[in-house]
């Protein structure tokens, strides 16, 4: 165990990743996921995972929660194993409508993150205030998730991920199911809440657009079994920008080399 | 309310009154014999009279009694039971096959054996009532349990919670429409119950009412009792109603 928390720390010019795959291997009922996948988060940094569907990314990235076991290799967080899922990690599921307690209202949501962290309930309500404003939801703290958009209900979801204080946010393709305009508020908000938290974020999308223009770094799995089958940096300026983001001449190159990618691994 | 609703609510009272009408008509013409069948006045009489001397008072008290306790324990029992075996899967599978035998059982089958172990005591009527009104409230926890989103159980292992608080903030919230409409259930059963418990043991209470009514040909006290047990099946369940309104209001929203 040491020994690979050294090795992973012995890269030179590299501050020690926060999240380290070494070697993982995980096979489910028979079949091999993911194979050998190597892997360094570095703390603070933005990484997103692409790749056409079946490559293992949700795969990764609930290895990276602790939800799945490797079969072989190591997961390590902070130099230390894995193990079973902490709260220092928060996910952010795609299916917001199901991680929610539809039971309990926006305020209960996010409180339900505090009481588990063992906050008392005195300091509760303004937390959870704090909070939802942060996410742009004030003024619907007595909503039940029922009552709110899908928008709304997954900047919920987001609101109490951030009450665990995570030192790692996972991502998992959180605005798939939301329509364009509204994702792109939700970029905008995801990028300036992770910049003023300093948490590192492992983003699973499978909008290579969305990629470039959040990431630091993309990767692209190939599929049957998952393996990185791309690795880019990007060096497009902060604060992004949706327009000059977009329209940057990096941003286009790093676009097509990504598409490129992934039409080869359909064929 | 709105004028259709409102509209409707009448219409059922009227056919109500038209019924009770009817059943006058039959007393009054003495199609059937006054002896075995008093009109709704005698009835009414009879149940103003055991009122204003206190016996039905205390007949319901006892009835409401053997009802409230078997229905709690049973409810007790059942939501404890159904969320150990509702909340494992291996226990799902070795113990389903069980209760799938004892479900159908009828519970009068087990009424003398519980005569033979337990006596003719309140002790039986516990036992039996809450015997037959445990089943609904089982089945629908185990259910409940069971089809709890695979989803929240995640975001309860990211969140480190503990067990307990697993069962009591996840869990048992999300299994509580189930949980109610069991309870619901019930209620009816345990009331049945509860009378064919007084009938045999002899114990204080509507059921014993009405089989001495009945014996000594007291047709009024015996319709009384009757109209008192269905009155009470009725109020009970409205209750359950409102109560499970109240409770489950976060699917109101839903809808």
């Amino acid at each position: 165990m040491a020994s690979a928390a050294k090795r992973l720390e012995a890269v030179p010019g590299m501050p020690a990743p926060q999240i380290a795959f070494d070697g993982v291997t995980l096979v489910l009922g028979g079949k091999t996921i993911i194979e050998n996948l190597s892997l360094g988060v570095r703390p603070g940094e933005f990484l997103c995972i692409v790749g056409a569907s079946g490559c293992g990314k949700t795969t990764a990235l609930r290895l990276a929660a602790g939800l799945y076991q490797p079969t072989n290799g190591k997961v390590n967080f902070d130099g230390q194993p894995m193990g079973e899922p902490r709260r220092e990690i928060a996910i952010v599921f795609q299916d917001y409508g199901k991680a929610l307690l539809p039971w309990r209202t926006a305020a209960g949501n996010v409180s339900l993150a505090l009481e588990a962290g063992g906050m008392p309930s005195a300091e509760r309500p303004a937390r959870i205030e704090e909070l939802l404003r942060t996410v742009g939801l004030p003024g619907h703290a007595g909503k039940y998730p029922s009552e709110m958009s899908g928008g709304m209900q997954q900047r919920l979801q987001i609101a109490r991920c951030l009450a665990q204080e995570p030192k790692t946010l996972l991502m998992d393709e959180p605005f798939g199911a939301l329509d364009a305009m509204t994702r792109q508020g939700l970029q905008d908000e995801v990028l300036s809440l992770v910049a003023a938290s300093g948490a590192t974020v492992i983003f699973v999308t499978h909008d290579l657009d969305e990629a470039i223009y959040l990431g630091d770094r993309v990767i692209g799995l190939l599929p049957h079994p998952g393996r990185i089958g791309i690795e880019l940096s990007v060096n497009l300026p902060r604060p992004r920008d949706q327009l000059s983001t977009r329209e940057h001449p990096e941003f286009l190159r790093l676009r097509r080399q990504l598409f490129d990618f992934i039409k080869a691994t359909e064929q | 309310m709105n004028r259709a609703a409102l509209l409707w609510r009448v219409a059922s009272f009227a056919v109500a009154a038209g019924f009770i009408a009817l059943w006058q008509l039959i007393a009054n013409l003495k199609l059937v014999s006054p002896v075995f069948l008093p009109g709704p006045d005698r009835a009414w009489a009879s149940l103003v009279r055991g009122f204003s001397s206190g016996d039905l008072w205390s007949k319901l008290a006892g009835t409401l009694e053997h009802m409230a306790y078997g229905w709690l324990a049973a409810s007790i029992a059942g939501i404890a039971i159904g969320a150990i075996i509702g909340s494992s899967r291996t226990m799902r599978t070795y113990v389903a096959p069980s209760l799938e035998f004892l479900r159908p059982l009828p519970v009068s089958a087990i009424i003398p054996v519980a005569i033979a172990m337990l006596g003719l005591t309140q002790a039986m009527a516990l036992f039996v009532i809450s015997f037959g009104a445990i089943w609904p409230i089982m089945l629908a926890t185990i259910h409940g349990f069971g089809a709890v989103e695979p989803r929240l159980y995640e975001v309860a292992r990211s969140l480190q919670m503990s067990r307990l608080a697993v069962i009591f903030k996840i869990a048992l919230p999300s299994a509580s429409p189930d949980i109610l409409a069991g309870m619901r259930l019930s209620l009816t059963v345990a009331l049945i119950l509860s009378v064919v418990c007084e009938i045999l043991a002899g114990l204080d209470g509507l059921g014993h009412w009405v089989l001495l009514s009945a014996r000594a040909f007291r047709s009024a006290d015996l319709f009384a009792g009757v109209i008192l047990l269905g009155i009470t099946g009725y109020v009970t369940s409205v209750a359950m109603s409102l109560a499970e309104h109240r409770l489950l209001a976060w699917q109101a929203a839903q809808r």
